[in-house]
């Protein structure tokens, strides 16, 4: 019984060992499976390579057989997501893929999901093979290109241009194009009113500087415009236009002011200090009318002067019926403005000045002649009659 | 002479009379003109010395000349005056009938000039003090091109302060030793041209008046 039951166990297993053998035998991979294995994803590019929710663009495949003999026919070629919707037609028609040859498949597609990164997923059927799947991954981000003011004025003065420091920086993954920058306002006169900045690459700051003049106290409007692949965006920014004295600006001060009069022509000679944060170029010095500019120092320039620096300057001038002239100082700031201060100066009256005050009469020399006189002549009179008694 | 230098300048009647018994002698009073004219000389030093300062500028060595010029004017210029007064004088007796020789009356004048030298002395003294604050103004070469920045400059000299009070003070002392002067010639007059008091007061007083108003006119129109 058990030697029995034993050649049956060696019967059965020998049975099931041919088996095998004639299964094996009939079921060979064929030959256009083996060749689809060959055919893989050579690359897939996204533009733009980072989308903000809603943008537009366009997933291109790159399918490349990898078969130096063989020839491949694809049937059908699709993308599927759930956040990046195919707007454009899937590829449905058969197409041969020749050895070694690469075929592109370009979708368009919109991005309707958040931010985050998602993996939509290309397949690609063929006809004597079953498909190839491919997951191309995309990135969805919101962050926009930060504009940023660097530098401006505290204040702004009425007609006063004034320059303002701005930067341009890409926080995104991917460049952004045709960067533009529309300065505007009421009342303002931007200098360039549009600034042409071009492509930011991924992380790159660039520095946009304009100049501000204001007619009246009011918003500056930055627009910032820029295209993510195709698809336009806008960053804006209000910036404050007041009013008022600059905290920084130069405060040139003139002191130790000495006046001579020299054959009817006044000398000033003094010193200007700059007692304000910022420098003050091309100070110059002249007097005003009353007074008169003469050679050789009719208006003085002292160059430009850093903070709490100084420099002398000369004027000379002709200055009649008066006892102090106007004394103007001018600068400029940075950005080529001129300011003026003015100061009163007293001057000696001389020259010409003491013509008009001479034709007042010296009236302690006449009196005293006239008393001398008085006493001499009546001395006489008095001696005379007393002689002739 | 039996009369001193102090009789002269206090009883100038008692030392002319004396004086009439002399010989005419012009030696002391010459002396005296002479006095006169060195004290002018000084002070017409300090004086010609702001123009030549004022003048330099235009040309060098201008001022030193000018300087000469003032010093020699002052000097002989006295002597000039010395005679000039006496001929108006003379000239002026001859109304009231006057005698006497040109030489006794120019002697008895030059006496007479003795308060002047003190006057200008006193001057000098007070320039001193004045002339350091006097302000010059200068001349450029260029500038003296033009006659009406000469004019300018010279008319900022005398009016500059100090100098306007320096030349009032100098017309007060003038005019006070003139009169000084006057007194002594009008009893000089009386003796060297024989006329009563009263026509010498005349002789002397008329002319001597007129010319202290020229001062004071002078010093006005300044």
């Amino acid at each position: 019984m058990k030697t029995v039951r034993l050649i049956s166990l060696i019967c059965l297993i020998l049975l099931a060992g041919a088996m095998v053998g004639v299964v094996a035998a009939d079921y060979t991979t064929p030959e256009s499976i083996v060749a689809a294995d060959k055919v893989y994803v050579s690359g897939a590019t996204y533009d733009p390579a980072v989308f903000f929710p809603g943008d537009k663009g366009t997933l291109t495949v790159d399918v490349t057989n990898g078969n130096t003999v063989t020839g491949i026919v694809v049937n059908h070629a699709s993308l599927s997501s759930d956040t990046l919707r195919t707007t454009s037609r899937p590829y449905d028609t058969s197409t041969s893929l020749g050895p070694a040859q690469k075929q592109s498949f370009v979708y368009s597609v919109t991005a309707d999901g958040l931010d985050g990164t998602y993996f939509p997923t290309f397949s690609l059927s063929f006809r004597d093979a079953d498909s190839l799947y491919y997951r191309a991954m995309v990135r969805i981000d919101d962050t926009p290109i930060e504009l940023t003011i660097l530098d401006k004025p505290d204040t702004f003065s009425q007609g006063k241009k004034k320059t303002i420091y701005a930067q341009v920086a890409n926080p995104r993954e991917n460049t952004v194009k045709n960067v533009i920058l529309d300065v505007s306002g009421t009342g303002i006169t931007a200098t360039p009113s549009r600034v042409f900045v071009g492509n930011v690459v991924s992380g790159a700051r660039i520095p946009v500087n304009f100049s501000v003049t204001a007619d009246q106290a009011t918003t500056l409007y930055l627009v910032l415009n820029y295209d993510n692949g195709d698809n336009p965006h806008t960053v804006n920014m209000d910036v404050p236009i007041t009013f008022g004295v600059d905290k920084k600006q130069a405060n040139p001060v003139i002191s130790n002011v000495l006046v001579k009069s020299d054959a009817g022509t006044y000398h000033i000679t003094g010193d200007v200090n700059n007692a304000g944060l910022e420098a003050a170029n091309t100070v110059m010095v002249t007097a005003l009318s009353p007074a008169v500019p003469q050679d050789p120092y009719k208006t003085y320039v002292v160059g430009a002067l850093k903070p709490d620096d100084f420099g002398s300057f000369e004027v000379t001038f002709t200055a009649t019926n008066t006892e102090s002239i106007p004394l103007q100082l001018s600068y400029k700031d940075a950005d080529g403005n001129v300011y003026t201060a003015l100061q009163d100066v007293k001057i000696p009256v001389s020259g010409a000045a003491a013509d008009a005050k001479s034709t007042g009469l010296p009236v302690i020399p006449i009196v005293a002649a006239i008393v001398v006189l008085a006493v001499f002549i009546g001395g006489w009179i008095i001696y005379l009659r007393k002689n002739k008694k | 002479m039996k009369h001193s230098i102090v009789d002269l300048l206090i009883r100038p009647g008692a030392f002319f009379q004396d004086a009439m018994s002399k010989k005419e002698s012009l030696t002391l009073p010459a002396l005296v003109i002479l006095a006169g004219g060195i004290a002018g000389a000084m002070y017409g030093y300090l004086i010609g010395d702001l123009t030549g300062q004022l003048l330099n500028g235009m040309m060098p060595g201008m001022g030193t000349i000018v300087t000469l010029s003032t010093v020699l004017g002052a000097l002989i210029g006295t002597f000039i005056f010395w005679g000039i007064w006496t001929g108006v004088m003379y000239v002026f007796s001859f109304v009231f009938k006057g005698e006497g020789t040109f030489r006794r009356t120019l002697e008895f004048i030059g006496y007479g000039y003795l308060p002047q030298v003190f006057g200008t002395l006193i001057t000098f003294v007070i320039a001193l003090y004045y002339i350091p604050r006097i302000h010059v103004p200068l001349l450029s070469a260029a500038a003296a091109q033009n006659p009406d920045i000469v004019t300018g400059a010279v008319k900022a000299l005398m009016h500059d302060p100090a100098m306007m009070e320096l030349s009032q003070i100098a017309m007060i002392i003038s005019m006070v030793f003139l009169l000084w002067s006057a007194n002594i010639w009008i009893f000089g007059m009386q003796h060297a041209r024989k006329l009563s008091p009263r026509d010498a007061a005349l002789c002397v007083g008329i002319p001597v008046v007129l010319y202290i108003l020229y001062m004071v006119y002078s010093i006005t129109v300044m």
